[in-house]
């Protein structure tokens, strides 16, 4: 039976196997070992993670109960703001910026005694699909350092997948919760739009990012995302959880279940990505699911939409980062005008820079019908295309990504090239649906493949319940060389 | 040839919340610099914003009030422009569907003003220069604002004055704004072209930018109409510019453009969601609404016959229209009311904000009794006078300046033992009436007031006097 | 296709400044993006109203004051702060 390391370790601390303290300083010695390798976190907070996990102990000694997530180690991508933690965004621009807040999420698991072992890489911004725009450098694959370990949330799946961290809470604006996953061979959730709040993530594309949990088993995520799917006042699109913890339904089986597979997902996918693909449906039917094949045509608009509505809203969202309240500021100056764009451009990388730039044309006069307007119409359209097909089956099953993870320094140098890793991510965004990454086999040369499942709104414990029913039976998950042995 | 003034306003007034319009810091104005600032208001990364409830009440109020259609559904957009006193680079306001429009503001002399629309938005925070540094303070950014944009209907310097007065006067009486122009809680641009009179095209306006006193308003609307005209006139052509009003020189100069020509990039915030103001909710908020100044203003000429100056200087502050109504309920004689506030209490009052609050040391109450008091006969006039002048200054009540006995009047006996009296010690006015002069019978009825402490009847002791005189 | 000119001006809007040197290769990777995201010009479904992704509406807040935060944390990430406020320094006296 497929297993949760969360509910696992849960267990030996109960059971005194292993003291709270113990088992963070086991995540810190192997976390600042391997870092060097993977590069996973920007920093490091052991006193943090050691403080949490003595109050948990004492709890323990006292006989209380403690809950599922308590004394668990953990990240949080460098997006989620962290009062009195640096939170950087990998951006020169918030080089030493240190909130004075918390993001809800962190409020959350704060209560619950997580223990945070550090603050995770990802690409500038979360503008990218490799972690390689990060001001660090990009966090590298625990299934082979030589290559990247996705993005944008990178630092978190290789952490989770290099197990120096049993779960990380990443963003995902267009796939970078569940590319990385997918590109790590882990597991990783991107929750319906709403679902979790917003509040405190730093902003790439409003209308699309969501926070979710990036965990190496199907039941680690359901037990993240019952924890942090909370209605939030302080965010105006939060709804929370609809209905019940996802949890209690994760293992109920599937007949009869309709997995919907979209032709589009798999034009111009790799061969040995499409297979794993087929695969996976003939594992569902064995199951009893039933396998529905259909078309959405309004997907091959999904990429050119997802970078107009993504960059414009980001050309807005960026505009803030002026050297006056917080962050980088130019030394050498004019006037005020002359040292805000001296601090934007040389605290802003080059991908950034280019999405802003994008963004900022789409919504310029003469240009905002046939861009952004248009942009936003044809969301509409892929919104109905999903709600229909979702009237033909429960879940649709795709690629995550149409490759595995390509090696360091090769995001291709053709921009668009870049963006196409996205194709099969982004419509989810687009439509504020749930989905999950999974792994599904491996290629030739040992690297992960993901598939992904999509959800209608809110139907999180569906996709996660016919997550956890590939996962159970067919077994795919190999750790890999790197951290805890437990 | 002879000019006539187009002239349009955009009027910035700062609601009356108690917190700011999308965080919960307080709107109180001035407070030590970066004090009423939290991490929303100051944009800090990551940050949202939650729309505030009495913001879009107090807007439809003032769209109600403005004769405005209210809108049933409406959004929030950014505004996007880089200035160091806007934290988040772009401004929450609304493009292109206000809360309120197609309203108008009637004036005296009958025209009506059309107001275009009336929006909700953030307001920024303050710049302030000193030897080329840039201070900046965020307490006043993300106070909520209505932005009242009227069509180019105003064509002289008194319609402009009041326009803007009528603005105040309607915005403080429904309580949405105390409009402090001096505070900067009401500010103004005007837009402002000339054509021939006669002609019915628009020439090329400019703007002059937030101006903050009606006088400069107007000294800045007439140097800038001559201005104009001299262009014209001079045989060159009016600039469209954005002009800044200096009031010590009293002359407008052109504010130097931003080096980059403004493109807003207007698109609907997607941190915010649809606002949706049911029409149960514009009925409720119509029903919350007071009769307004001018209406009022109307109904007291008409039902208490007061003059039009009296009912204005009665109406302008909703307190003392207030307090005008309490005092005459019950009372046969609002006009007695109406002498007694203006001609005594307003003595009392002295600025602006003490006439808006209205508060004297005699109880609306307290007035009403002085005046059934007259109605009934049992004081005089003259007596009630100088009773409300004692209890202004001293605060103290009626019953303990006035006894049962001085109410009580004299009877025609004592009354008529006073004016032999007076017949006796004035034989020179009595001389000088038996004489033919009618006029000299009032000295001697003073004499009859004088010593009964205004409490005699003078009509009745007039007529003793004329029977003793005649008799004697 | 998207010229130089353009770029500078949707530089100046973001703030940015672009280098002679930057000029042409990102002229040229603009063309691209710019000529991919057209791409959404050959759909003929001229699509539908998109309004907010849950059509959410009236979420809404109470009027009720909440004490504001020290001005020590205001100013904390501040590089320059003087009597109180966030300071940009002349420097070029």
């Amino acid at each position: 039976m497929s297993e949760g390391k969360i509910a696992k370790l849960h267990g030996m601390l109960e059971a005194k196997e292993i003291s709270c303290k113990e088992l963070a300083q086991t995540y810190i010695d192997a976390s600042e070992r391997d870092n060097e390798k993977l590069n996973a976190y920007v920093t490091m907070t052991p006193e943090i993670a050691l403080n949490t996990a003595e109050a948990v102990d004492k709890k323990i000694a006292n006989g209380e109960k403690i809950g599922l997530l308590e004394g668990i180690p953990m990240t949080l991508k460098d997006n989620i703001s962290t009062d009195g933690i640096k939170t950087t965004c990998c951006s020169k621009i918030l080089e030493d910026y240190v909130p004075v807040y918390d993001a809800t999420v962190w409020t959350i698991l704060k209560k619950q005694n997580a223990v945070l072992i550090g603050k995770t890489n990802m690409d500038e911004f979360a503008m990218g699909s490799s972690c390689e725009t990060s001001v660090f450098g990009g966090a590298k694959n625990p299934h082979n350092i030589n290559c990247v370990a996705g993005g944008s949330s990178g630092g978190a799946a290789s952490a989770v997948g290099g197990n120096i961290a049993v779960y990380g809470l990443g963003s995902d604006t267009g796939g970078s919760i569940r590319q990385p996953a997918g590109f790590c061979g882990i597991v990783g959730l991107k929750p319906t739009y709403g679902a979790v709040s917003r509040y405190g993530l730093i902003a790439y594309a409003s209308s699309l990012d969501q926070i979710g949990p990036i965990t190496s088993s199907v039941e680690d995520a359901a037990a993240v995302f019952d924890a942090i799917s909370e209605y939030d006042e302080k965010d105006s699109t939060s709804q929370g959880r609809k209905g019940e913890p996802v949890c209690g339904t994760l293992k109920n089986d599937i007949k009869g279940m309709k997995i919907g597979i979209a032709h589009e997902y798999l034009d111009g996918v790799r061969e040995d990505v499409k297979q794993s693909i087929e695969k996976a449906a003939d594992v569902y039917k064995s199951l009893g699911a039933e396998i529905v094949y259909f078309d959405l045509p309004a997907l091959k608009y999904a990429l050119p939409v997802y970078y107009i509505l993504a960059c414009a809203e980001a050309s807005s969202n960026l505009g803030r980062y002026d050297g006056i309240r917080y962050g980088y500021k130019a030394e050498n100056y004019r006037d005020v005008n002359d040292m805000i764009k001296k601090t934007r451009s040389r605290g802003f990388g080059d991908e950034v820079k280019k999405r802003i730039l994008l963004g900022t044309y789409v919504l310029s006069a003469g240009y905002y019908d046939a861009y952004y307007k248009k942009a936003q119409n044809l969301r509409g359209t892929i919104v109905n295309a999903f709600k229909n097909a979702f009237n033909i089956c429960d879940v649709i099953l795709a690629p995550t990504v149409p490759m595995t993870a390509f090696e360091n320094g090769r995001a291709v140098s053709d921009p668009v090239e870049t963006y196409l890793t996205d194709i099969c991510t982004v419509p989810v965004n687009i439509a504020g649906l749930p989905g999950i990454s999974l792994p599904c086999g491996y290629d030739s040369n040992g690297m992960p493949i993901g598939m992904q499942l999509i959800g209608n709104t809110f139907d999180e414990a569906k996709i996660l319940n016919a997550a956890w029913q590939y996962e159970n039976a067919a077994n795919v998950f190999r750790p890999s060389d790197f951290g805890v042995k437990l | 040839m002879r000019y006539e003034m187009v002239a349009g306003f955009e009027t910035h007034v700062e609601l009356a919340t108690n917190t700011k319009i999308f965080c919960s810091c307080t709107t109180q104005f001035g407070g030590e610099p970066n004090t009423h600032c939290c991490p929303i208001c100051i944009g800090l990364p990551g940050t949202l914003p939650k729309l505030n409830k009495r913001v879009v009440e107090y807007a439809v109020k003032a769209g109600l009030a403005t004769n405005c259609e209210i809108a049933e559904i409406s959004k929030m957009d950014r505004k996007n422009y880089c200035y160091p006193d806007l934290p988040k680079a772009y401004q929450i306001s609304q493009y292109d569907m206000p809360l309120c429009k197609n309203g108008y503001i009637e004036l005296s002399n009958g025209r009506k003003i059309r107001i275009t629309r009336i929006h909700i938005e953030e307001d920024a925070g303050k710049l302030v220069h000193s030897r080329g540094n840039t201070l900046v303070d965020y307490n006043r950014g993300g106070v909520p604002l209505i932005e009242i944009v009227s069509e180019p209907d105003i064509r002289t310097v008194e319609e402009a004055r009041e326009y803007v007065e009528k603005l105040q006067l309607i915005m403080r009486y429904i309580g949405v704004s105390d409009c402090k122009m001096q505070e900067g809680s009401m500010r103004c641009d005007v837009n402002i072209s000339i054509r021939p009179v006669g002609s019915e095209e628009l020439g090329t306006r400019t703007e002059i930018k937030n101006m903050n006193s009606i006088n400069f308003i107007t000294k800045a609307m007439e140097y800038e109409f001559n201005r104009q005209v001299d262009v014209i006139e001079s045989g060159e052509s009016v600039v469209q510019e954005t002009l800044r009003y200096d009031d010590v020189s009293n002359t407008t100069s052109s504010m130097r453009g931003k080096e980059d020509a403004n493109d807003y990039r207007y698109f609907r915030d997607p941190d915010l969601v649809t606002i949706n103001v049911s029409r149960e909710k514009v009925a409720e908020l119509k029903a919350e609404l007071p009769e307004l100044p001018f209406e009022k203003q109307k109904r007291y000429v008409e039902e208490f016959g007061l003059p039009e100056s009296d009912a204005q200087l009665l109406t302008k502050y909703r307190k003392i229209a207030e307090y005008y109504e309490k005092s005459i309920e019950g009372t046969k004689n609002p006009k007695t009311a109406a002498n007694f506030i203006i001609g005594q209490i307003f003595r009392y009052v002295d600025n602006e904000s003490e006439k808006e609050s209205f508060n004297i040391n005699v109880s609306s109450e307290s007035l009403n009794e002085l005046i059934k008091l007259i109605d009934s006969g049992k004081i005089r006039m003259n007596l009630a006078k100088s009773t409300l002048d004692k209890m202004l200054e001293t605060g103290k009540k009626l019953n303990e300046l006035i006894s049962e006995s001085d109410m009580a009047g004299l009877d025609e006996n004592a009354v008529k033992e006073l004016c032999r009296q007076a017949v006796e010690s004035n034989p020179n006015a009595v001389n000088d009436y038996k004489n033919g002069k009618q006029k000299a019978i009032k000295s001697l009825v003073g004499y009859v007031m004088k010593n009964s402490r205004g409490k005699a009847d003078p009509m009745l002791a007039e007529r003793i006097i004329g029977e003793i005189i005649k008799n004697s | 296709m998207v010229s130089k000119e353009e770029i500078m001006k949707i530089a100046i809007l973001s703030k940015l400044f672009v280098s002679e040197e930057e000029i042409d290769s990102l002229t040229e990777d603009m063309d691209k993006i710019i000529a991919f995201a057209d791409t959404i010009n050959n759909a003929t479904d001229a699509g539908t109203d998109f309004d907010n992704i849950n059509n959410l509406s009236d979420v809404l807040r109470d009027d009720v004051e909440v004490p504001s935060y020290d001005r020590e944390k205001i100013l904390a990430n501040a590089k320059d702060s003087a009597d109180g406020c966030f300071l940009v320094k002349n420097i070029m006296k």
